[in-house]
């Protein structure tokens, strides 16, 4: 009875913190990210939630087509569609994908279309490097992944090699890769193309970091609003499982390694490398206080690497080509490519891959500039963790360090347009109520004070709320226990004050 | 490189897994804290706790942040104190407080900077669904203290987190309701709660209590201490010693909340002389001297007529070693029989004959600090979680770290949902189980070769005799898969181990062999003598390892001493002034016999409740209704007590000074919080005046010059205990010089005995094994709720919380048997029969049942039959054939 008990207790509390488990499953869900809400997501909303059930998600990844909804059959409706009703896009739509780089690397093959197919992918060099790595010791792997100066693409931007010698040389009998396709930040949409056109360049990156770090088993993690993405990940399981590219030894070497997937619940921070971790555990996914790092002990106490979905991605192009091949592309700092994702405030959205060091200018004007010729005021960088680019610095480079030494974040590279004439005090508004329908719950100044600040700028009118506001923004950013309560803050606070005027009114 | 931090540039060593509040703590630095719980994981939500480390941009929580050599930390700053005072004011303007929290650690930091307490009308209702527990959630900060002490001290997990964001709340258990959650009310979640959002029923009835003492529990053998806050000379709360070794702070309901009892209305007062039957007592109230010439007048009688064989005493384990050793003193001294015993012989005298035999000393070799020390632990016919609830609950969390747990118990107990391994005995079996082990153990080569030989004896003839043995027959017998016993014997053979247990092996005709099985296993593993390894009976009777210590025993004397050893009578003859008798006297059984046969005549029963306690109830009585005199010392007037010729009123724990023995062998102070009630007096007291009556130059002025002469009786275990040195947290025996620390690990230089001594000792099926007619094994044993017969907890809310005993009976006998959940069932052995409820229960295995005893009506003792072990004479209560009928 006891063991009952305790476990209903437990199920409660796991099932009222993320959105899926308390939700109607026949609901559709409307886009409620930043680029869907700038193409008047608000209204299709409205529209919606009198129609019927209907529920609001951070973000559904077609920020190219914004607005957009997600039908319960897993098919989105974007654009005009969405506006006027929820005719399906076409099943193969995909986004514009380019390169600005000197080779694409990561974008090599979603930019000619779908390499789902493990045949198609493998004819176009697929498993290549698994099958050479295998032949040697999981030292070159490693070796190759160093050399290479990967950054990871997650936001942090923490060094690839460091995460897994860490996890190779800790002496527990069994260790866990994660691939994590949790790509929450509303304006990033490239994680998601990449698990649906690219599966198999996940996998093989996936394979070799396991391979690498001595895991026998290695899981992505993928968000359920990407109920595409899950099924072409699964289907590209089960195809190199047939294939013995993934499963019990894999092409007949000594390394065996079961792949799956595992579904997120409808949570924006289970993409932070923790709160994921206990979202497969099957608990509340809030983060876990660190050390000890996932590295060390991580999923279920098991030693653990968790790399964003495009960081594993370009890891059979390094393991292939070499470090140094890779590291001689960007800048010494920041090795390699990266690529970005443009909203449909922008002439041309879609997938821009580039060297690092290039300037944003030139992605900006790659991209058009603003859509329908308007004046771009800013551009929201990075996410909601990231930062707000106002036209002095377009031409900062894309580097994670010069952008750093600007007050910049780059995150994980998506760019939404802020044209002249938005409302900045509802786009102020908006980003307040994702903190707080995101956060958490387990600190105090993140919990508390997101509800605070929302409630300070529904409520009152003009620039009353203004230095209560920025307080409160401090309080969180300087309080908060992660990086969720700690930076979801920075973004809001340059809105308030670069564009203190549309937000708190002239005179403010 | 420097060690050294600076912590408001106060110079602060670093040590390995420092954190910055660890460092600021031992520099006398005050940071404050809400959701920081010591001794366990920090959980970083409150952020009250931020500092300033030179060099970061941002402030850190000092509770998980490391601190690190070099670091300068700054813990008061305007930019901290600012900070500290807008999160606090979150809490009152988001949280949806309510309430005054004047007092609480919440109230005193929102004063501390400056926060007005919030001033609205409660949104939810608070929580008053359990006796003891309540929940206000308008005073709920969301620290989650109170869910991590419950999962991380306990391990009852009552407490979940409900909803994200702002919506974060605190959840009690799956109705959100005390009542109906997994909460056994052990109140550590009220001691943790910052804000009084956790409180219960003696905080919110307290009012400005006016004393305390430091005492011991009265309830079972763990020995937990305890604080007693008085007022107005009741008691207003019970807490435990945050830093006592055996509890550090925790208590279960019992020891926590179960104190009405001491205020009972129907609590003995005065001294009383029956004037009625048995069956419809009345009694005379009379004075104190008149009661005690009245007893030293019977005993001298009876003697006189029936020579002094015709006297016993049954000491009480619930009462002090002083009254013990008094009583035993009284009748080998002045009444010169050696017809003493005490309640050890009908639970745990089969492990203190066996441990003695195969050991040397009859008491556990290891703590229970031993338990965090273990690698691996054995838990053989016992359910601590709710017998030795604290001890249970370390257990528990042992488990939960990872150290691997088998345990072995015809019933499912709760232990074993943290367990690597349940061997599901059969009821009366351990020793073919044992046995397996060890052949197994031997078969492989898989023992500790060089501690055998160095330390023990037997080896070969034990080496044969499992050679002997049939694998397929010992697993046939114990009634547990081959396939499990090779799990169990590939745990042990990791080494060193420790074994738990209770009286699953004890209480059963092959008890004390039960324990010399188990005994060699842990030979075999080279556990005894080891810390985090060894042998730890759990002790039932919160001084029932005292009584035995006492000389409760008849055919030992003070300190386990031998009654044909000549040094021992003439240093016991110099201390009483008269030698004890030379024969053994009779155990508990033999006593009633006795009387039944009409040779003992007078009987002195200290506190124990023997009717509805010892085996084949109706035997009992009419042992008692035979004999001529008897007197009983009593709380209340239990089933035993109506037999009384003279019933003396009692003093019970929160009301006497003495020291109990727990069963690590550790003796503690136990001290009087408030005064007994009436003329009630502690029985050391009585036992003296009596012997005073009967001519005897008793001396004693207190229980410490009890205490001290105890010390010179039996040096070799207590010569160095005296009351100067029991302040605290007591001293383990051996104990033999003033200078002598005490003793956690016995054996550790070899045993005490010489040699450990493995025996080769064979299963015997049970005599209630077979029965035709009766197809079903009974289990008698103790729920959470009630001590033993429950003469206690059930004058006090406990009784809410389990309103009878109920016979546990698997779902499909039930449905083969017709009986539904909550049915009446007429339960009969061959030794008589009683009518009980019936609940269906997985707990039990298939043809297995249990049944409590709390409860007088229940008389399960009626059904309980009259084997016994041979070697201890101790009676089998584990397991009896009976048969049931729909009632």
């Amino acid at each position: 009875m006891s063991r009952d008990a305790r476990d209903a207790t437990a199920a409660r509390g796991v099932a009222s913190f993320y959105a899926d488990l308390h939700a109607d499953p026949a609901a559709l869900r409307v886009c409620r990210g930043t680029s869907c809400w700038l193409a008047g997501g608000d209204t299709v909303w409205r529209r919606r939630s009198q129609e019927g059930a209907c529920r609001g998600a951070y973000c559904l990844g077609w920020c190219d087509r914004s607005p957009a909804l997600l039908r319960p059959d897993g098919r989105v409706a974007t654009g005009e569609r969405a506006r006027e009703g929820d005719a399906a896009d076409a099943p193969d739509a995909r986004p514009d994908v380019r390169s600005l780089a000197r080779e694409p690397i990561v974008t090599a093959r979603i930019a000619r279309g779908s390499f789902a197919a493990l045949d198609v992918a493998r004819g176009d060099g697929a498993y290549a490097a698994l099958a050479r790595a295998l032949a040697g010791p999981r030292e070159s792997v490693l070796d190759a992944v160093e050399r290479s100066g990967q950054r990871g693409r997650g936001g942090s931007a923490f060094p690839t090699a460091a995460k897994w010698r860490d996890c190779a040389a800790t002496s527990a009998p069994s260790r866990v890769a994660i691939a994590n396709g949790d790509e929450g930040d509303p304006g990033s949409f490239l994680d998601r193309v990449l698990m649906e056109d690219d599966p198999h360049a996940l996998l093989e990156g996936l394979l070799l970091c396991a391979f690498a770090i001595g895991a026998q088993e290695g899981i992505v993690y993928i968000r359920s609003e990407y109920p595409r993405a899950q099924q072409r990940v699964r289907d590209a399981i089960a195809q190199a499982r047939a294939a013995n590219l993934a499963g019990p030894r894999i092409l007949g070497s000594g390394f065996s390694c079961e792949l799956s997937v595992v579904s997120g619940h409808g949570s924006y921070v289970c993409g932070e490398e923790t709160a994921l971790l206990n979202s497969i555990e099957g608990r509340r996914g809030e983060v876990r206080l660190r050390p000890p790092y996932p590295s060390e002990r991580g999923l279920h106490g098991m030693p653990t690497v968790v790399n964003n979905v495009e960081t594993l991605a370009c890891v059979p192009a390094i393991v292939a080509r070499g470090g140094a091949w890779y590291a001689a592309r960007g800048t010494p700092a920041c090795a390699g490519t990266i690529g970005l994702c443009l909203n449909a405030g922008f002439a041309r959205p879609g997938i821009v891959e580039v060297d690092f060091g290039t300037p944003l200018s030139a992605v900006l004007a790659d991209a058009g500039g603003a859509a329908g010729g308007g004046v771009l005021d800013a551009v929201l960088l990075g996410g909601p963790m990231g930062s707000v680019v106002l036209p002095r610095d377009f031409d900062a480079p894309v580097d994670y360090d010069a952008m750093s030494a600007r007050g910049l974040r780059l995150g994980h590279g998506g760019l939404v347009a802020l044209p002249r004439g938005a409302d900045v005090r509802g786009l102020l508004l908006h980003g307040l109520a994702f903190m707080r329908d995101e956060s958490c719950g387990r600190c105090a100044p993140c919990r508390l004070g997101s509800a605070r600040a929302h409630a300070l700028i529904a409520t009152q009118p003009g620039a009353a709320p203004r230095d209560a506001l920025l307080r409160l923004l401090d309080v969180m950013e300087q309080a908060s226990l992660c990086g969720f309560g700690q930076l979801v803050p920075g973004p809001l606070r340059e809105l308030a004050t670069h564009f203190r005027a549309g937000v708190f009114g002239e005179g403010a | 490189m420097s060690e050294t931090a600076w912590i408001d540039g106060r110079a602060v060593t670093t040590q390995p897994g420092d954190t910055i509040l660890a460092g600021a703590r031992r520099a006398g630095v005050d940071v404050p804290t809400l959701c920081f719980e010591p001794g366990l994981a920090p959980e970083g939500g409150c952020r009250v706790c931020l500092v300033e480390v030179e060099g970061k941009a941002h402030p850190r929580a000092a509770c998980h942040t490391a601190l690190r050599a070099g670091a300068r930390v700054r813990t008061e700053t305007p930019a901290l104190e600012a900070l500290r005072r807008d999160v606090l004011a979150l809490h009152v303007e988001m949280g949806g407080l309510a309430g005054d929290f004047t007092g609480t650690p919440f109230g005193a930091l929102l004063a501390r900077y400056g926060v007005a307490a919030p001033e609205r009308p409660a949104a939810r209702a608070r929580d008053a669904t359990h006796p003891y527990l309540r929940f206000d959630p308008a005073r709920c900060i969301t620290c989650r203290r109170c869910l991590h002490v419950c999962a991380d001290v306990q391990g009852s997990f009552v407490y979940g987190i409900d909803g994200r964001g702002p919506e974060t709340r605190l959840r009690v258990g799956p109705d959100d309701r005390f009542d109906t959650s997994p909460c056994v009310a052990c109140g550590a979640c009220v001691e943790a709660c910052p804000s009084g959002a956790l409180s219960d029923a003696d905080r919110e009835a307290a009012g400005r209590p006016d004393g305390a003492a430091q005492s011991v529990c009265g309830y079972c053998g763990v020995g937990c201490r305890i604080e007693v806050s008085v007022e107005a000379g009741r008691v207003a709360g019970v807490r435990g010693v945050p830093d006592a070794a055996v509890n550090r702070g925790h208590l279960c309901a019992k020891g926590r909340f179960a104190h009405a009892w001491q205020r009972a209305d129907d609590r003995l007062r005065v001294p009383l002389l029956r004037t009625g039957t048995p069956d419809d007592p009345r009694w005379r109230e009379i004075s104190w001297e008149e009661a005690t010439a009245r007893i030293a007048d019977g005993l001298r009688e009876v003697r006189a007529r029936a020579g002094a064989g015709a006297l016993g005493a049954l000491t009480s384990s619930r009462s002090t070693n002083e009254a013990a050793y008094l009583l035993q003193k009284l009748f080998r001294a002045l009444l010169g029989t050696n017809h003493v015993d005490c309640c050890a012989r009908v639970c745990h005298a089969s492990s203190s004959h066996a441990l003695q035999l195969v050991t040397g000393t009859g008491a556990a070799s290891a703590s229970y600090a031993d338990i965090e020390r273990a690698e691996r632990i054995v838990v053989a016919g016992a359910n601590p979680t709710e017998a030795h609830p604290v001890v249970g609950a370390r257990l528990l969390q042992q488990a939960r770290r990872g150290t691997p747990l088998c345990v072995i118990d015809p019933r499912r107990v709760d232990l074993c949902d943290f367990a690597a391994l349940h061997l599901q005995v059969r009821p009366g079996a351990n020793v073919a189980l044992f046995n397996a082990l060890a052949k197994l153990l031997l078969e492989s080569g898989r023992v500790d070769a060089a501690y055998l030989d160095a330390r023990c004896e037997g080896l070969e003839t034990f080496r044969a005799f499992a050679a002997s043995l049939s694998l397929e027959a010992c697993a046939r017998d114990a009634g547990v898969p081959l396939e499990s016993l090779r799990h169990a014997a590939d745990l042990l053979a990791e080494g060193p181990t420790l074994f738990v247990w209770g009286l699953g092996l004890s209480e059963l005709v092959q008890g004390t062999a039960s324990v010399m099985a188990l005994a060699n296993l842990a030979m075999l593993t080279g556990s005894i003598g080891r810390a985090g390894a060894g042998v730890l009976p759990l002790r039932g009777q919160n001084n029932v390892q005292g009584n035995a210590d006492m000389g409760a025993m008849p055919a030992q004397l003070t300190g386990y001493q031998r009654l044909d050893d000549a040094d021992v009578r003439a240093r016991i003859a110099r201390s009483w002034g008269a030698p004890p008798p030379t024969l053994p006297g009779f155990t508990i059984p033999e006593m009633f016999a006795s009387a039944r046969r009409g040779e003992l005549r007078a009987l002195w029963i200290m506190g124990e409740d023997v009717v509805q306690s010892d085996p084949d109830e109706t035997r009992v009585r009419e042992a008692l209704a035979s004999l001529d005199f008897l007197v009983v010392q009593e709380l209340f007037e239990t089933g035993t007590a109506r037999y009384a010729h003279v019933l003396l009123p009692a003093a019970g724990y929160l009301e006497q000074d003495g020291t109990f023995t727990n069963g690590e062998r550790r003796i503690q102070r136990v001290r009087a919080a408030v005064p007994a009630p009436g003329s009630a007096r502690p029985d050391w007291l009585a036992v003296r005046d009596v012997a005073r009556a009967l001519g005897a130059d008793w001396r004693y002025a207190a229980p410490a010059d009890v205490m001290d002469e105890i010390a010179a009786v039996a040096p070799h275990l207590f010569g160095g205990v005296s009351y100067a040195r029991l302040a605290g947290d007591g001293l383990q025996w051996p104990c033999p010089a003033p200078d002598h620390p005490g003793t956690a690990t016995v054996h550790a230089q070899g045993f005490l005995r010489g040699r450990g001594s493995l025996v080769a000792v064979d299963y015997e099926p049970s005599p209630e094994h077979g029965v035709p007619e009766h197809p079903y094994l009974l289990v008698t044993g103790r729920v959470l709720q009630h001590y033993n017969v429950g003469t206690m907890t059930r004058r006090t809310p406990q009784r809410r919380l389990a309103a009878d005993d109920r016979l546990e009976i698997h779902p499909e006998d039930a449905r083969r048997e017709g009986i539904a959940d909550g049915a009446a069932v007429r339960l009969a052995s061959r030794w008589g029969e009683t009518r009980v409820l019936a609940r269906h229960s997985t707990r039990v295995a298939p043809g297995t049942l249990f049944l409590s005893f709390h409860y007088p009506e229940t008389h399960a003792n009626r059904v309980t039959g009259p084997h016994r072990d041979p070697r201890s004479d101790c009676p089998q209560y584990k397991a009896t054939a009976v048969r049931l009928a729909r009632a």
